[in-house]
């Protein structure tokens, strides 16, 4: 359980994060959404105490982190893939952190086993790929087979295979009851891996809520028509509630309307269909309309 | 990379006994230390290049042309001879204890460093006592040897070193005493400035140059206040920790106008001064650590 409450942090004039409160619970995954620069590195920085709000409290199962007997125990962060002396092989980078805790060498080599480093482990870090850094970073968060696991973007550089295994894991080590926070910009990848979504952006929570309910939030739903007489159909449907998008010749968009609707109306013109598909919006929609306004950086890229 | 198990993590032994603590965050950074090859190298350096000055100076003495040495001069030589690397090997304690702290800052380790440790002063402390430990036995191991290996050569040359008389002894654990406070007072240097080139250039100015600037001007101006502001500079008073006599021979402050109200330090004193920059600078890092995002 990590409780958050009226966080705030600023660097120099820029606030990153703007009072924001949240609770993010045991027993399911937890995803933190959104766009680069939004405050989700920074809250989880504070999450465990390498950064210092300037106002605000965060705790983890009651307690400031640092105030914890086995900090490791509590929370396992990966929140940077480079927070490694480049120069120590990973076997030697996990053995020292696991003795700041009396952690054994057994435990060590499990955690290499469970992320598939066994043979670079006698490697030194610096000639280690993204993708290997990351199964290192979460290599060590797990070192202390912590109740709460914080992942900042941890498929970030991950083969398919890999993020595959991020998702059972998180998933796994949820249904134990264990705390799971992750972080990603990528909406597909939350809407497989997280049960609650918490939707950041400029510093701000604009959204926290089931993910399914994010999904719904998205503005109507539309229905995809393919029918020869498209310019018939449109002219029939139209109206102040209904837009009508032509896609090509004989395919329409309609949003407004549920495809029942459609379907009778088109039967009593005696129009035929040749497809009738409701469309319901992928979370990477609803996500865009939810931040939209608050990006910092827009792309000249239109959509 | 393939095969990638999923166990569960709680399969694990038990975590019952594994908690944080002092002596296990200490074992934390002795691991780090010895499994950097900077370290090692350092290290490796410190052991030649106290030996190979000792050596070279042992055999390029020639006493045999002046009158016999008395047994002050004796003592003297032996420490000068044991101690001639210091100048040099103060150089390698000044970037180790500098790089064993910027590392973590410029790879992005002290992130890890601070998550397992939160509390962060446990982790500062534990990486300077391990620092301090290793630099004061290895230097003290080299500068034993170069010792003993010279030994031989200089009674050939009249000079019985006598190892054992107390003052001698003095000034050889005084020389890794002097290497040991160098790396930490380096480490504070890199503790606060969080990187490596600034810290090596700090530290190295600070022990080289500004003696030397201080020098130059209290020879030219013979100001009094130069001179006793050299006094108390960390590489002149440090240097009358591995100095026999009365130590102006090893870096004392230049011999000017010797007044009344210049200030000369003696072996103890000169310790007490370096402490004094080490401290200082300990609190502040240990003060910026504590505030300072990681």
């Amino acid at each position: 359980m990590i409780e958050i409450q009226g966080l705030t942090k600023r660097y120099g004039a820029k606030t990153a994060v703007d009072n924001i409160t949240a609770t993010i619970r045991p027993g399911i995954v937890t995803g933190f959404l959104g766009p680069n620069g939004a405050g989700k590195s920074t809250t989880m920085r504070t999450i465990i105490g390498l950064d210092r709000p300037d106002s605000g409290t965060v705790t983890v199962n009651g307690k400031r982190y640092a105030q914890h007997h086995n900090p490791m125990h509590e929370v396992g962060a990966l929140l940077d893939a480079k927070a490694i002396h480049t120069g120590r092989t990973a076997y030697n980078h996990l053995l020292a952190m696991a003795a700041t805790h009396g952690i054994g060498k057994a435990r060590v080599h499990e955690v290499i086993a469970m992320t598939g480093l066994e043979s670079v482990a006698k490697k030194r870090v610096g000639g280690f790929s993204l993708g290997m850094g990351q199964r290192l970073g979460i290599a060590a968060a797990l070192l202390g087979d912590p109740q709460t696991l914080i992942l900042d973007e941890p498929v970030n550089g991950l083969d398919p295979e890999g993020v595959m295994w991020v998702r059972k894991l998180t998933k796994h080590l949820a249904s134990q009851g264990r705390t799971i926070f992750l972080s990603s910009h990528l909406m597909s990848e939350m809407s497989l891996t997280a049960d609650h979504l918490i939707v950041l952006g400029r510093g701000r929570i604009i959204a926290d809520a089931p993910v399914g309910e994010i999904l719904a939030l998205a503005t109507g739903t539309a229905v995809r028509v393919r029918t020869p007489q498209a310019t018939d159909l449109a002219n029939r449907l139209a109206s102040s509630d209904v837009t009508v998008t032509s896609v090509e010749g004989d395919l329409l968009t309609i949003a407004g309307l549920a495809s029942a609707q459609i379907g009778e109306a088109a039967a009593q013109a005696g129009i035929v269909l040749h497809e009738l598909t409701p469309l319901s919006a992928s979370l990477e929609d609803a996500y865009l309309e939810l931040t939209q306004d608050d990006v910092e950086y827009h792309s000249e890229v239109s959509r | 990379m393939t095969n990638t198990a999923l166990e569960a993590p709680q399969t694990s032994t038990a975590h019952s006994s594994t908690h944080l603590s002092f002596p296990r965050v200490v074992r934390s950074e002795w691991i780090k230390l010895r499994t950097l090859r900077s370290t090692q190298w350092s290290f490796a350096i410190f052991v030649l290049l106290t030996v190979g000055f000792g050596l070279l100076m042992a055999v390029t003495l020639d006493t045999s042309s002046g009158p016999a040495v008395d047994a002050e001069t004796q003592k003297s030589l032996t420490v000068m001879v044991a101690t001639l690397g210091v100048n040099f090997t103060q150089l390698v304690a000044a970037v180790l204890g500098v790089l064993i702290i910027s590392g973590e800052y410029t790879t992005g380790m002290i992130r890890s460093t601070f998550a397992a440790v939160p509390t962060r002063l446990p982790a500062l402390f534990a990486k300077a006592l391990v620092l301090a430990v290793a630099t004061f036995v290895v230097s003290l191991a080299s500068i034993i040897v170069t010792a003993l290996v010279t030994a031989p050569i200089l009674a050939g040359q009249g000079i019985e070193g006598q190892l054992f008389d107390g003052e001698v002894m003095r000034a050889l654990v005084g020389g890794a005493g002097y290497l040991t406070l160098v790396a930490l007072l380096a480490f504070g240097f890199g503790a606060v400035l969080r990187n490596s080139a600034g810290g090596i250039a700090s530290v190295l100015g600070l022990i080289l140059v500004v003696p030397t600037v201080l020098a130059i001007l209290a020879g030219i101006t013979q100001a009094v206040w130069a001179q006793n502001l050299s006094a108390f500079l960390p590489s002149n008073a440090g240097a009358l920790m591995y100095a026999v006599g009365d130590g102006s021979a090893a870096g004392g402050p230049p011999i000017g106008a010797i007044g009344a109200e210049v200030i000369t330090l003696d072996t103890t004193q000169g310790f007490l001064v370096l402490l004094g920059w080490v401290v200082v600078m300990m609190i502040a890092a240990a003060a910026l650590i504590k505030r300072r995002d990681a």
